[in-house]
């Protein structure tokens, strides 16, 4: 059996598609981004001139390229994700996972909007946040309102927010999910027993459940906070960066590189920068959570 | 029962039925402004039921918005993705969790870091390779990248399964005569169908959604995905929402129908992923 | 035997997946040209190339086009990916002349169309190649000519007791300020695209520094740091505080600000003369004017923004180059053709057939192009990629007050010199 199952030959075939689609897509291109990002060039002309780490060295200095506004408008959706989207998320999943009636109607409705495409949900919001005719400002005059409307996507001041609104919309109900699965999953006798000491549903959420689901907040931190890192259909359908790149997220920045401003090697430093720093938050947050148990 | 708890359990139906609400809005609207004409969308008649069913918005969606074509072509990539995207994974899963050599938790470690490679960072690299085997302007150009992305999950998804079968399976085939690819085939590969699930809807969400690669990599009308196609429309139809609207529930409502009526198996095999992986 | 099947079924389905989807190259008489443009559905320009195109094929059985349109963001985006491998660029692309055809023709990906152009010299005029021409080398075929123009809704300036355009930068603002007396919002701006906004601010400058010094700017001689064209960014920011504005134009796209002033919603819009034919046929009294001069010593009324910018380029990686150029030549003449009968647009190339049916507004339009007293290249299309969306950057800055006149030409003089 051992034998059999140490064939180097075996195993080497059993890897061998996998090993094939994610080297030759996933893991060769970065190495190729990285030798790009070394280099300042057109990506047109023949001729590229090295320059080492200066890109690196632009990208974190330069104003008028605004990556670090960019990393700050992600980092602070990933903020917003994890203190707003994932306790919403976890209302709705304690909520549900104590016998409410019509549990699965809730429950499929909520998870919803996790099925529909990001384009067509970013097309219908743009017709939401319509200054004149969207629902929004429709119905704040309607209910007398007026002074509240905005020009959601048009104002810097009010932009991001409104991307905000259909990202946290769309993934609430996989979080919730997510997390239901794991209040399900608390074995009943310890509910049980915490009850019979007297507990409040409170402390039995808080003492019970919250730690034995520990594990999946974790992974729901991680899809949070790197999701919030990658975003770009969302923005791209919505505001594309604008209004004066109040909504620019490092993605969309990348791409503004590489295809309107011809800096192809700018361009490749910031998908390179992007991809580290969606491994090293994924790697802090599993650190934070082990120092924590 | 207190009127306190009374009051309490009001709230969180309360609670519960408003983000119902918020859930269901946002669709309904849609539904109902793609059977209205721009007068009733504007002012005279904003969230209620279209005075007259304006279906023409449909005939507009579907022959000049293509949205059939779209459709067609984002099942079949979405499906074609998900065959590869499983043979390959339960294949590697075999191989990482069963097979015995010194690396393998490495490698392990190796798939995970797909996890977090965002799939925008690296589009031109792969628009070179793809272009270089001739797979541009194909289905391909979409399968294999979607298939690559969706690679680390799926194999996550999978060693949570495979873990669960016992290796006495293994071992009692074994001394029945088995070969490898007898025990893999015939033992491993039927039982992995509930992983089958899981994986699949992962995987589906993933390409159905998927924009910036379908944009870039697809030139031919023929050949492009609803993302492309909806981008495009409303592209086409910024002041008339009638047929952006009908677009839109079209590239919907069929996802939506199979949920309806599959919703308990989609959420549980979801479930079995997160608690799997 | 089970474990060679086996072992060659996953070789099958590994190898295939790599090998089984290279593109089906069928030898057949027909040559086909492929051709990718931005003339959408919703484009005015879509039917002048569909028309184009159905007559070539008729006159041409051999040759089969392949069109493709995308929408100008994701076109933009295509056209230079595709540049990452130039074998994957189509035989014939859309191009606007000046940097964005620059940079295809310094990598070499541009055909040279010098040869190909001999045989049609007497249908379009040199000088029509202008902004397509490198190193004395023409590597572009222009459509059409276009300016930018102050279309003006007569009905609603009328509704203000005006009965004629404005003709100075006082009228300008009475008009406006009776305009908004009546509850008329005189402009609406596209604040979503950039371009819009230039529109209106690249006028503005021409008309305060006179279209040579504006050349010099726009051509990296001259520097930014000019006093004219900060007071011309403060006259836009008055124009803006005064409510001049549509204010919701923040958030809309060109296509929506236009169909607003279509619909009667604002008196002006400010933009391309390719709008001429649809703001001929809106159900209003329509007239073309230009923005008026702000300092008369330096600019006159007729000098204009614009110039020969679409245009059709030779993938210089195509198999069938010969072909391709004569193909763009002659689809090219065609697209002009159609283009003026529809109104999107100003012959580049001198009409030969029956022009009585061209609409009065599209006449007018090529009357001051015919007068003009100078003409400087859009901003954005005279410079080069990277400094041009440096450039584009600032006037979203200005449209949006995050920076005044000083902090536009200073700023301006720092990034781009």
């Amino acid at each position: 059996m051992n034998r059999m199952y140490g064939n180097k030959l075996h195993i080497l075939i059993f890897l061998l598609p996998a090993l094939l689609l994610f080297c030759g897509i996933l893991i060769a291109p970065i190495g190729a981004s990285f030798y790009y990002s070394l280099f300042e060039w057109n990506g047109m002309s023949a001729d590229k001139t090295f320059v080492g780490l200066a890109n690196y060295k632009e990208v974190f200095t330069s104003i008028d390229i605004g990556f670090m506004k960019a990393l700050r408008n992600s980092l602070l959706l990933a903020l917003l994700s994890v203190f707003l989207q994932l306790p919403l998320a976890l209302l709705l999943a304690l909520t549900l996972g104590k016998k409410v009636k019509g549990e699965r109607v809730f429950l499929s409705v909520y998870f919803m909007p996790v099925l529909i495409s990001t384009v067509v949900i970013g097309q219908l919001w743009l017709k939401i946040y319509n200054p004149e005719y969207g629902i929004l400002n429709v119905f704040l005059r309607a209910i007398g309102l007026e002074k509240w409307t905005r020009i959601w996507l048009g104002t810097k001041e009010t932009a991001l927010g409104a991307v905000f609104v259909p990202t946290l919309w769309q993934y609430v109900g996989y979080h919730m999910l997510l997390l239901y699965a794991g209040v399900k999953s608390v074995p009943g006798e310890l509910r049980e027993a915490a009850m019979l000491d007297g507990a409040t549903d409170g402390q039995v959420n808080r003492f019970i459940v919250l730690p034995y689901i520990k594990p999946i907040i974790r992974i729901s931190v991680i899809f949070a906070v790197t999701g919030s890192l990658k975003s770009f259909d969302m923005i791209y359908v919505l505001t594309n960066g604008g209004p004066l790149r109040s909504t620019q997220v490092p993605s969309t920045l990348m791409i503004e590189m590489l295809f309107l401003r011809n800096r192809y090697g700018m361009g490749s430093t910031i998908a390179v920068l992007l991809i580290v720093l969606c491994f090293l938050f994924a790697l802090i947050i599993s650190a934070l959570f082990k120092q924590e148990d | 029962m207190n009127n306190n708890s009374k009051a309490a359990r009001i709230a969180i139906y309360a609670g519960l039925i408003l983000w119902l609400l918020i859930n269901l809005f946002p669709v309904y609207w849609m539904f109902t402004f793609s059977l209205k004409n721009n007068a009733e969308i504007f002012g005279q008649n904003v969230v209620g039921l279209p005075q007259h069913w304006l279906w023409s918005n449909y005939t507009s969606a579907l022959k000049t918005g293509k949205m059939g074509i779209y459709f067609l072509n984002s099942v079949i990539v979405a499906f074609s993705t998900i065959l590869i995207t499983l043979v390959a994974a339960v294949m590697a899963t075999y191989a990482l969790s069963r097979l015995i050599w010194k690396r393998r938790k490495a490698m392990n470690k190796f798939f995970m870091l797909g996890l977090t490679i965002p799939i925008h960072a690296s589009i031109v690299p792969v628009y070179v390779t793809l272009s270089r085997m001739h797979m541009l302007n194909t289905y391909w150009a979409l399968i294999i990248p979607y298939a690559a992305f969706s690679l680390s999950m799926a194999i996550l998804v999978c060693t949570g399964f495979m873990n669960e079968i016992p290796f006495d399976l293994d071992e009692a085939a074994c001394i029945d005569g088995c070969s490898v690819w007898g025990i893999f085939l015939r033992i491993i590969v039927p039982l992995m169908r509930p992983a089958v699930a899981t994986v699949g809807i992962y995987t589906f969400l993933q390409c159905w959604n998927e924009l910036m690669f379908a944009n870039i990599f697809i030139s031919k009308t023929a050949l492009k995905t609803l993302p492309v196609g909806v981008q495009a429309l409303s592209g086409q139809y910024t002041t008339e929402w009638g047929p952006i609207g009908a677009a839109l529930v079209l590239a919907t409502f069929p996802t939506l129908l199979v949920y309806v009526f599959l919703s308990k198996r989609i959420q549980e095999s979801f479930i079995a992923g997160a608690i799997k992986g | 035997m089970k474990k060679i099947t086996a072992i060659a079924l996953a070789l099958v389905i590994a190898l295939g997946m790599f090998a089984g989807c290279s593109g089906n190259k069928k030898e057949s008489e027909e040559k086909t040209i492929t051709l990718w443009c931005i003339a959408t559905e919703s484009d005015a320009n879509h039917k002048a190339y569909e028309q184009a195109i159905d007559e070539y094929q008729k006159a041409h059985p051999g040759v089969k086009i392949e069109w493709e349109a995308f929408e100008n963001q994701s076109y933009k985006t295509k056209i230079k990916a595709a540049m990452s491998d130039p074998d994957t660029l189509p035989d014939i692309f859309f191009t606007w002349a000046g940097a964005f055809l620059g940079d295809f023709a310094a990598a070499e990906a541009a055909y040279c169309l010098d040869d190909a152009y001999k045989a049609h010299k007497d249908a379009l005029p040199e000088k029509m190649l202008a902004n397509s021409t490198y190193n004395g080398k023409h590597y572009g075929v222009p459509l059409t000519y276009n300016f930018v123009g102050m279309f003006a809704n007569m009905d609603l300036l009328a509704q203000a007791g005006w009965d004629h355009v404005p003709e100075t930068y006082e009228d300008l603002t009475a008009c406006c300020d009776a305009l908004l007396a009546k509850g008329i919002i005189p402009f609406g701006c596209a604040g979503k695209e950039t371009w819009c906004v230039t529109e209106y601010l690249e006028p503005i400058i021409l008309k305060t520094i006179g279209y040579q010094d504006l050349n010099e700017v726009f051509a990296g001689r001259a520097t930014w740091n000019n006093e004219g064209i900060a007071s011309s960014v403060a006259t836009l920011q008055d124009m803006i505080d005064k409510g001049y504005f549509d204010p919701n134009g923040t958030a809309l796209s060109n296509d929506e600000v236009k169909a607003n002033f279509l619909a009667g919603k604002t008196a002006f819009y400010q933009n391309g003369t390719w709008n001429c034919g649809e703001v001929n046929d809106a159900d209003f009294n329509a007239q073309l004017c230009l923005f008026p001069v702000m300092d008369s010593a330096k600019a006159t009324y007729g000098q204009l923004i614009g110039g020969p910018s679409d245009t059709l380029a030779v993938s210089s990686h195509s198999k069938q180059k010969e072909l391709a150029a004569e193909v763009a030549f002659e689809l090219g003449k065609s697209i002009c053709h159609y283009a003026y009968l529809i109104g999107s647009g100003l012959p580049a190339w001198t009409p030969d057939y029956d022009v009585s049916a061209v609409k009065p507004m599209v006449i007018a339009a090529g009357d001051m192009a015919v007068k003009s007293d100078g003409m400087v290249l859009f901003g954005d299309t005279a410079m080069s990629a990277d400094p041009a969306n440096t450039y584009l950057s600032y006037v979203d800055k200005v449209y949006g007050k995050e920076i005044d006149g000083a902090g536009f030409i200073a700023g301006l003089a720092k990034d781009l010199q």
